[in-house]
């Protein structure tokens, strides 16, 4: 990730993170002043449904005192008193007297608890209502919620009941308002509150009834367990005030709604500066990152590139360093750092040069000395001989010019070694087999490995199949691999196991090579200076060997590595791609 | 016999102002009558049967006994086996405009009314008397004849209908008031009021002399005893269910309806709780068809099946009619049945109010049969054999269309000047006007 998007994605997240804090206090504050000023409207409203609820109920009882004083009532009450009574005359009486009191319902019972006259359900007359024999003083009693049946259902009402003596009994006058919205409208209700009430008689709303599925929710709580309630939703609050009968059943509940419309408007505007305050201030951001990264990556990129460059080889390269901050005294020291390390480094290519012609040269001096004192010897035994006798002479003649023939030879042979070296030529690419390519090169050693009294040498081929081919110059493969078996042969004076294998590297593109040995191995040491040219660990080696496996490997753009461990041999692992 | 029947019962049930044997008829004055229902012309055949035979009169008539018996006609004799008609023409009777009734100017009318009828029909006159004379048997022509559909009219010049009855047809407000003018040279005797004026469309007051009382309000209007008239039963309500009504719904119905607290306070005791579509008097079999409310069976009953909304209609501005239609809406309710009485006609059970017109019980039941599609039902009626009666009316019951509620009378307030003579009020089913006077 860049450090463009680092300090992109910085910026944005704080502002971001503070205008949520910002938006969520503020939200959370204006939730809070809502729902304070919810509760304190729905508490005015109950307590003024409650008032209403005792002044209609006032007016109630005196209607009904109205009516229990009334003509008709009395002529009922003395045609019950009666030997022989007859209401039958009287079923649309309490129609009359209803229509006269304004109530919504009014009912006459005889003594027996039959219905005389029913105003709200005039079919009813002869029905019992056994609940008005009750022993009860109608008149304390006052007025109470009940629920009555009508012919298309049922109401709620307002209801108050009065006995008037009607000979050894006594005449019911039931009577009472329909509880209706018009009652519900003469609340004082805001625009933003809906007062309704829901019948518990009536069959539970569905969840698009009253409202909401919250209400629905709402009334289901309050008719298991009659109690003041309040609800929240997102788009409204609801308050169930249970409303209960004479018998403290559950008749209704008086729902309050206040809408939360106007409390969801101003989230919503709050969320929408919120976002707008984020959207500028990510935007913001984005332009402070651009600016501030190109500020400070610009350098970085610049000295980034430098350290490429001086990564590449190109020692000369310098980071501009023209400011006074820290990235500028970071170029300036990594100027000085390459020059210091140009520096050091052409002092260890001059170092190393020497250390090469001084290795070199004992190397020369080494390889030519020895055949230069058996030459010298042959040369002063020549000397010795001409001294004696010719016979004498003769045979130490013959002896010696073989000897300083074959001395001779092996002096072409020291010397043609390191022209060859000198002479590695540029390789040859082509499709190259390379398990062909192994098969090949350890055929050459058959002679040497199984000639008569060497010790056992053991060889194992593990080839993988896979390896295929690749891209590479065999002649140059065969002479690196003969190289090593050569070293591995050499590390076996005693015998034992030379395994060649190759890998097909899956994924990489690369071909592996590996040829061991299970000789005496090598030192931590040893494995270090193993791939410098002319150094060797054996007492009649060039020390060109594994300089050449190296430069082959080189030329082939692969890589060669060596493990090994004292007394359990060692691995050469050779990397070409394909 | 169904005669010996209704006889009873007709004895059994008069209730009229008694007529005080000290008290003698006087000629003159007008009666006052107040009719709560109207019609739309002042012909014989639209006229209420308490006006009909005042204007015009019928070649026969069946009286309150259900016996035919003759009137202008005085005597009938079947040939050819019914096919043809012999009828004589009561003598020295005069249309009102003083014309003599001859078979001459009662041939073309009385042609007119019956070629509605029947076809292949001839009348010839010949002086007194008339043929009619078919292609088929007409053996119930003398009782057809009694219909006020063949009453003997004319037309006088103003297009005011003439016929021979006791009074004449001197006014006609159309829709308001029809006056009435005693006919002097009436065939039966001059009647003892001078005129009757009728006042249509009324609403009940106790200023007429006399005046109908609908059902809706007999029980606010006359709460004290005032002087009734109460005729039999004759008239039905009934419920009839369209076709789109499941029976079992019908027998649930007809399991809860609880007629008594019906006749007992809607009705005011003045009607019977109907079982039967013919009223008790008229048949005398109606008791059999007598069940009593049963609220369980008809909840059995409404469970089987999955009720569909039932709506009762009754008729537009019938106050009785809407009262009965929410008690029976009520018992429903009881057996589970929900039933939305309603004003408009378009519902699948209407409450009906229909008329008993004559004591003819096999004529009645056949009309009944008619109004409800089912004629077929009641072919072959014998009139001398109740059982037939019988038999077509439990069919036309079991048919499950219609469920009789409550027979109902004609109920009449009459001022205390109001009197009737014997023969006014013998028939209880309609009085006779013709034999009221009235104190001065």
């Amino acid at each position: 990730m860049s450090f463009r998007v680092k300090t992109f994605i910085s910026i944005a997240a704080t502002v971001l993170l503070a205008v949520w804090a910002v938006a969520l206090v503020v939200s959370t504050l204006v939730t809070d002043s809502f729902e304070r000023q919810d509760a304190e409207r729905t508490g005015a409203l109950v307590a003024q449904f409650q008032r209403e609820f005792d002044r209609r109920g006032q007016d109630v009882a005196r209607r009904i005192d109205a009516i229990a004083a009334s003509d008709a009532v009395q002529r009922i009450a003395l045609n019950l008193a009666g030997p022989q009574p007859d209401t039958s005359r009287f079923v649309d009486e309490a129609y009359a007297l209803a229509h006269e009191q304004s109530l919504s319902f009014l009912e006459l019972v005889g003594p027996d608890g039959r219905i005389i006259s029913s105003a709200e359900w005039p079919a009813r007359f002869g029905y019992e209502e056994s609940w008005l024999k009750e022993r009860v003083d109608w008149k304390s009693q006052g007025v109470f919620l009940k629920r009555e049946d009508v012919s298309d259902g049922s109401s709620l009402g307002l209801v108050a009941v009065r006995a008037v003596p009607a000979g050894e009994g006594w005449l019911y006058i039931a009577g009472g308002v329909q509880l209706d919205q018009e009652f519900l409208d003469a609340l004082p209700a805001t625009p933003n509150m809906r007062v309704q009430l829901y019948r518990a008689f009536e069959p539970p709303p569905p969840g698009g009834g009253l409202g909401s599925k919250l209400a629905a929710d709402l009334i289901e709580t309050v008719r298991a367990q009659p109690r003041q309630l309040t609800r929240t939703s997102t788009a409204a609050s609801i308050s169930a005030i249970p409303l209960l009968g004479r018998d403290k059943q559950l008749l209704a509940i008086l729902l309050v709604e206040n809408s939360r419309a106007e409390l969801a408007a101003l989230k919503r505007n709050i969320q929408s500066t919120a976002w707008s305050v984020a959207g500028a201030g990510v935007l913001l951001g984005l332009i402070l990152s651009f600016w501030t990264a190109s500020r400070i990556t610009h350098p970085l990129r610049a000295l980034a590139g430098s350290v490429r460059q001086v990564a590449g080889g190109d020692w000369n390269t310098r980071a501009v360093a023209d400011s006074k901050d820290e990235i500028g005294q970071l170029a300036r020291d990594f100027n000085q750092m390459t020059e210091q390390l140009a520096q050091q480094r052409d002092r260890m290519i001059q170092a190393e040069r020497v250390a090469a012609w001084r290795e070199l040269a004992r190397r020369l001096a080494h390889e030519l000395k020895n055949p230069l004192f058996p030459l010298q010897i042959t040369v002063e035994n020549l000397q010795r001989a001409r001294q004696g006798g010719a016979e004498q002479f003769d045979e130490v003649f013959r002896e010696s010019t073989s000897t300083l023939l074959a001395e001779l030879d092996n002096l072409k042979t020291i010397i043609g070694r390191f022209s060859d070296f000198a002479k590695m030529p540029a390789p040859h690419l082509e499709p190259t087999d390379i398990n062909q390519a192994a098969t090949d090169t350890i055929k050459v050693f058959d002679a040497q490995i199984h000639a008569p009294g060497r010790p056992q040498i053991q060889v194992e081929m593990h080839l993988d199949n896979n390896a295929g081919l690749i891209s590479a110059d065999p002649d140059q493969i065969r002479r690196a691999l003969r190289n090593l078996i050569l070293n591995a042969l050499d590390a076996m004076p005693n015998g034992g196991t030379l395994a060649i294998a190759t890998q097909n590297l899956d994924g990489s593109g690369r071909v592996a090579i590996e040829v061991a040995d299970t000789g005496q191995g090598l030192t931590p040491e040893e494995c270090e200076r193993l791939f410098t040219p002319y150094y060797t660990t054996k007492q009649h080696g060039t020390g060109l060997g594994l300089a050449i496996v190296q430069s082959v490997v080189s030329d082939h753009k692969g890589t060669i590595s060596v493990r090994s461990q004292q007394g359990h041999g060692t691995t050469f692992r050779i990397e070409l791609n394909r | 016999m169904r005669l010996r029947a209704w006889l009873c019962l007709a004895l059994s049930s008069i209730s009229i102002a008694s007529v005080s044997s000290a008290a003698r008829p006087r000629y003159g004055g007008t009666l006052t009558l107040d009719l709560s229902g109207t019609f739309n012309s002042p012909e014989a055949s639209d006229l209420p049967p308490i006006l009909s035979p005042l204007v015009a009169e019928t070649l026969t008539r069946i009286n309150g006994r259900g016996e035919l018996e003759p009137r202008l006609a005085s005597a009938w004799q079947p040939e050819a086996e019914t096919k043809r008609w012999r009828i004589s023409l009561r003598a020295n009777v005069f249309f009102q405009d003083g014309q003599p009734l001859n078979a001459g100017n009662v041939a073309p009318g009385l042609l007119d009314e019956l070629k509605k009828q029947f076809e292949n029909i001839t009348v010839l006159a010949g002086g007194q008397t008339l043929v009619i004379q078919a292609d088929h048997a007409l053996p119930d022509l003398p009782l057809q004849l009694a219909n006020p559909r063949f009453a003997i009219t004319r037309k006088s010049e103003n297009n005011l209908v003439i016929g021979t009855g006791p009074f004449r047809l001197s006014g006609w407000e159309p829709r308001r008031r029809l006056t009435l003018t005693a006919f002097d040279d009436y065939w039966g005797g001059r009647p003892y009021l001078d005129s009757i004026v009728v006042n249509l469309a009324s609403s009940v007051s106790s200023n007429a002399d006399l005046f109908d009382i609908p059902f809706a309000s007999p029980r606010r209007i006359v709460p004290e005893g005032p002087r009734i008239w109460v005729s039999h039963p004759r008239e039905l309500l009934a419920l009839v269910a369209a076709s789109d009504i499941q029976p079992v719904i019908l027998q649930a119905l007809a399991a809860s309806i609880d007629r008594a607290p019906i006749v007992n306070v809607l009705a005011q005791r003045q009607g019977q709780a109907a079982f039967g579509l013919l009223p008790q008097w008229l048949t005398g079999y109606e008791f059999l068809f007598q069940t009593m409310p049963d609220l369980a069976r008809a909840r059995q009953l409404a469970a089987q099946i999955k009720l569909t909304p039932v709506t009762l209609g009754y008729p537009p501005g019938d106050s009785f009619a809407r009262a009965v239609a929410e008690r029976v809406a009520l018992n429903a309710h009881d057996a589970g049945i929900a039933i939305q009485p309603t004003a408009n006609q378009n519902a699948n059970l209407h409450l009906v109010r229909w008329p008993i017109e004559s004591a003819d019980a096999a004529a009645e039941l056949a009309r009944i049969a008619a109004l409800l599609g089912a004629a077929d039902r009641v072919n072959g009626l014998e009139a001398n054999k109740p059982e037939t009666l019988y038999e077509a009316e439990r069919g036309l019951l079991e048919s499950n269309r219609v469920i009789p509620v409550v027979h109902l009378p004609l109920v009449l307030g009459t001022a205390h000047r109001v009197h009737f003579d014997g023969s006014a009020t013998a028939d209880q089913l309609t009085p006779n006007l013709a034999g009221c006077w009235v104190d001065r």
